[in-house]
């Protein structure tokens, strides 16, 4: 466990983080708007009695519609498809012993998008608001226990077979996904790069406020599995003899966290390397503790995915390039990067 | 210790058989661990000390049998319950994640913490204690892959003594320490059963498992071999017959403990006795050969200072030698030729012939059972000097009659001749 005084620190420097990114993603855009506008509209939209916009005047209506009906359920879409994301990656890493695991990785991400993008095209989507994020579960979970299954030994997983599995398995629902796209005719392109490569433009409270709660729930059950996650770093026999239920555990962390994936794809698509880079990354901050680990990566993850739609929205702007290629960008560099060294260590 | 009769066993195991597929890696194991006792399991790799401890701390279920603890099968344990009552050491720590050895330490408290709650003051206290009582106080901070593989087991060893569980299963703790760390670590187990822990210990070296274990339990093709004090267990064909080794048991003469050693293949562990006339170096590599296939090896007569003499001289094998450049007498002859009678074999190795050494061709004449080797296997030709026309006309008799060998072929001849006196 790190000192407490350098763990407040690091806590402080990502809430204030996450602040100054949410600011942000409101302010910046097509249009900057100023401090002042951001910080009413977003204390009259908590406040008791709401904000009526018609109370408004001229100016201040514009801020409101831009700031209400754009930009906030798009900052509030990247910010809880980041936390999730980058939560399940930290507690998928630590399940595995791998800190080359993710929910892409293992193909989770793709399963959920087929999930996805099957209740789309067969119209199950106007059933309940829950239908895509539902669907997207369950294409996750039957993707992470195929993974699991066919990686899995008596006695253990192996790793290099999961990576391996988790990326055939990847490739081929991947496949599945662009299939499926081409022959539903009434998809567009633009919903075609949605569904293959995850994006946040046009997201609407219809598309996020049904997710949320869970994303909150699930992350907070798994931060409960910290001490189970810390002890299997032992291997699985010592984690047993400490009073682990490893098996128990194991199917636990996978299936929130296969939730926890879906949610966000049903959210944002299945944006890229979040959850492989962010717990890396903060691991390298805080160390392994999965009792920091969990939290710090759920905000950092927030703050990566609001950042990175900011740069999708302001680098070629006014025209905005999908979030997902922003973190594919700056995520599979990064995961060459982790080969290369651990290969270096001799350790895959 | 406690007196074993009248307690009764906080472990057993009783008719464990345990199966992966067709491979039957437990075949009926019965072991129990009474209360105070440090018990030594052994056995070659794969004999399924691994697997038969896996099965005790209830991580693998086992295809028959029970395992029973303090009373009850383990199984009707809760995890945690379980955990305050018996732990386990395995080599494995936590390589891919740069955790601080004093959180590897501290997770020996889980039993006690539990899932929701973090380690406090008490626990961190405690894994301060544990960690200097192995002595690693001063790497509490460091990080536990960049530990040495013995920092590492101590490390995990303390982890153990946090859980405080009185049971303790070590599976080989002591694989990769050196002797010092070894000690140490097993004289803190038998601490600890003196305070009345009890211990299962997997371990490699017999010396150490005869030193600090009243009672061991030798292992061999997922069976127990043998169970008991170690003068029962450590017998030199038991131990043989398990390790597919041989071996030599004697006592330490300082602690009179049990000592187990191998015996490097050699000397008098097969039933053929080879006579070898060398010289000029020409003995040398069919000696080393003979020695090593366990041949009962003697030579000469050889000159002083030949590198055949020095070879048989290194290897402690009679033989009969004349000083450089001396005539080989009668009495020399008289001496090798008992060892030539003896033998059931004499090679004529490839060597010059002159009137120093005339006389081993007497030798060669009176071998029942005579090898000769061909000028290509002793590096320097079979010339014939001084009365060189006789000397030959003699070797080539002895050749007529029992024919010229090269090298790999007499290798051959006798690794058969081997087969057949092992066999008789």
């Amino acid at each position: 466990m790190l000192p407490a005084r350098r763990r407040a620190a690091v806590a402080f420097g990502l809430a204030a983080g996450l602040v100054v990114s949410f600011w942000a993603a409101l302010a910046f855009g097509a249009v900057t708007l100023p401090v002042g506008s951001v910080v009413r509209v977003l204390v009259g939209v908590v406040s008791p009695g709401g904000i009526d916009p018609a109370e408004l005047d001229a100016p201040m209506r514009r801020v409101y519609a831009i700031l209400y009906h754009i930009r906030l359920p798009r900052a509030v879409a990247a910010m809880f498809a980041g936390l999730a994301l980058a939560v399940s990656g930290a507690a998928v890493q630590g399940l595995f012993r791998n800190p080359m695991a993710s929910p892409d990785i293992l193909g989770i991400s793709a399963g959920s998008s087929l999930g996805a993008v099957l209740a789309i095209v067969s119209g199950l989507v106007v059933l309940h608001p829950l239908a895509v994020p539902g669907a997207s579960f369950l294409g996750a979970l039957a993707a992470a226990s195929f993974v699991y299954t066919i990686a899995s030994r008596r006695g253990g997983t192996h790793l290099i077979y999961v990576i391996l599995a988790g990326l055939a398995v990847s490739s081929l629902l991947s496949g599945l996904v662009s299939a499926v796209l081409v022959f539903s005719e009434e998809y567009a392109l633009s919903q075609f790069i949605f569904w293959t490569m995850g994006g946040l433009e046009g997201r609407t409270w219809a598309n996020v406020t049904a997710p949320i709660p869970f994303i909150i729930v699930l992350s907070v059950v798994l931060m409960f599995h910290a001490n189970p996650l810390n002890l299997l770093s032992l291997g699985e026999e010592q984690a047993h003899s400490l009073g682990v239920r490893v098996e128990a555990i194991k199917v636990s962390v996978l299936v929130i966290s296969s939730m926890l994936t879906a949610m966000a794809i049903a959210i944002a698509g299945p944006i890229a390397f979040i959850g492989l880079m962010v717990p890396h990354l903060v691991r390298m901050v805080t160390g392994p503790n999965h009792r920091t680990l969990l939290p710090f990566s759920a905000l950092a993850g927030a703050i990566f995915l609001l950042g990175s739609d900011l740069v999708a929205r302001l680098l070629f702007a006014p025209h905005e390039i999908k979030t997902g290629i922003v973190t594919a960008v700056i995520g599979g560099p990064y995961f060459i990067f982790l080969i290369i060294r651990y290969q270096r260590r001799g350790s895959v | 210790m406690s007196d074993r009769s009248s307690a009764t066993p906080v472990l057993s195991a009783s008719a464990l058989r345990y199966r992966i597929g067709d491979a039957l890696l437990l075949d009926g194991v019965d072991v129990e661990l009474y209360p105070g006792e440090l018990v030594g399991l052994i056995g070659p790799n794969g004999a399924g000390k691994s697997t038969l401890l896996r099965n005790l701390i209830g991580y693998l279920r086992p295809t028959e049998g029970t395992v029973t603890l303090e009373g009850r099968p383990i199984q009707t344990y809760s995890a945690r319950e379980r955990a305050k009552r018996i732990s386990y050491l395995s080599q494995y720590g936590p390589d891919q994640f740069p955790f601080p050895v004093i959180d590897v330490v501290e997770m020996g408290s889980y039993p006690v913490v539990g899932m929701g709650r973090a380690p406090g003051v008490r626990e961190r206290e405690a894994a301060m204690r544990a960690l200097s009582y192995v002595g690693l106080e001063r790497l509490a901070d460091r990080s536990f892959p960049s530990l040495s593989g013995g920092e590492r087991q101590l490390a995990l060893f303390a982890r153990i003594l946090v859980q405080e569980s009185p049971i303790i299963l070590l599976d080989e703790p002591t694989a990769s320490l050196d002797i010092g760390h070894e000690a140490t670590l097993l004289q803190m187990v038998r601490d600890l059963c003196e305070e009345g822990y009890s211990a299962i210990v997997a371990l490699h070296n017999l010396n150490i498992a005869a030193e600090y274990c009243r009672r061991l339990v030798l292992m061999d093709g997922g069976r127990v071999r043998a169970a008991g004090p170690p003068d029962h267990v450590l017998v030199g064909e038991l131990i043989e017959t398990s390790y597919h080794t041989s071996v030599h048991v004697g006592r330490n003469d300082s602690t009179g403990s049990i000592t187990v050693s191998p015996v490097p293949t050699g000397g008098a562990a097969r039933d053929l006795r080879v006579h070898v006339i060398g010289g000029a170096g020409g003995g040398v590599n069919i000696s080393r050969f003979l020695h090593r296939t366990g041949c009962t090896l003697s030579g000469g007569v050889a000159h002083e200072l030949d590198s055949d003499a020095r070879l048989w001289k290194a290897l402690a094998v009679p033989y009969v030698q004349v000083p450089a450049f001396s005539e080989i007498g009668a009495p020399d002859i008289e001496r090798a030729a008992a060892l030539v009678d003896a033998a059931d074999l004499t090679v004529l190795c490839a060597f010059p012939f002159g009137t120093g050494n005339a006389a081993n061709l007497d030798l060669a004449e009176r071998a029942g059972r005579l090898l000769i080797l061909d000028e290509e296997s002793g590096g320097c030709p079979r010339d014939f000097f001084g009365d060189g026309e006789a000397l030959r006309a003699r070797f080539d008799r002895l050749a007529a009659r029992h024919g010229v060998h090269p090298y790999r072929d007499a290798c051959r001849l006798i690794e058969e001749m081997l087969k057949r006196s092992t066999t008789a």
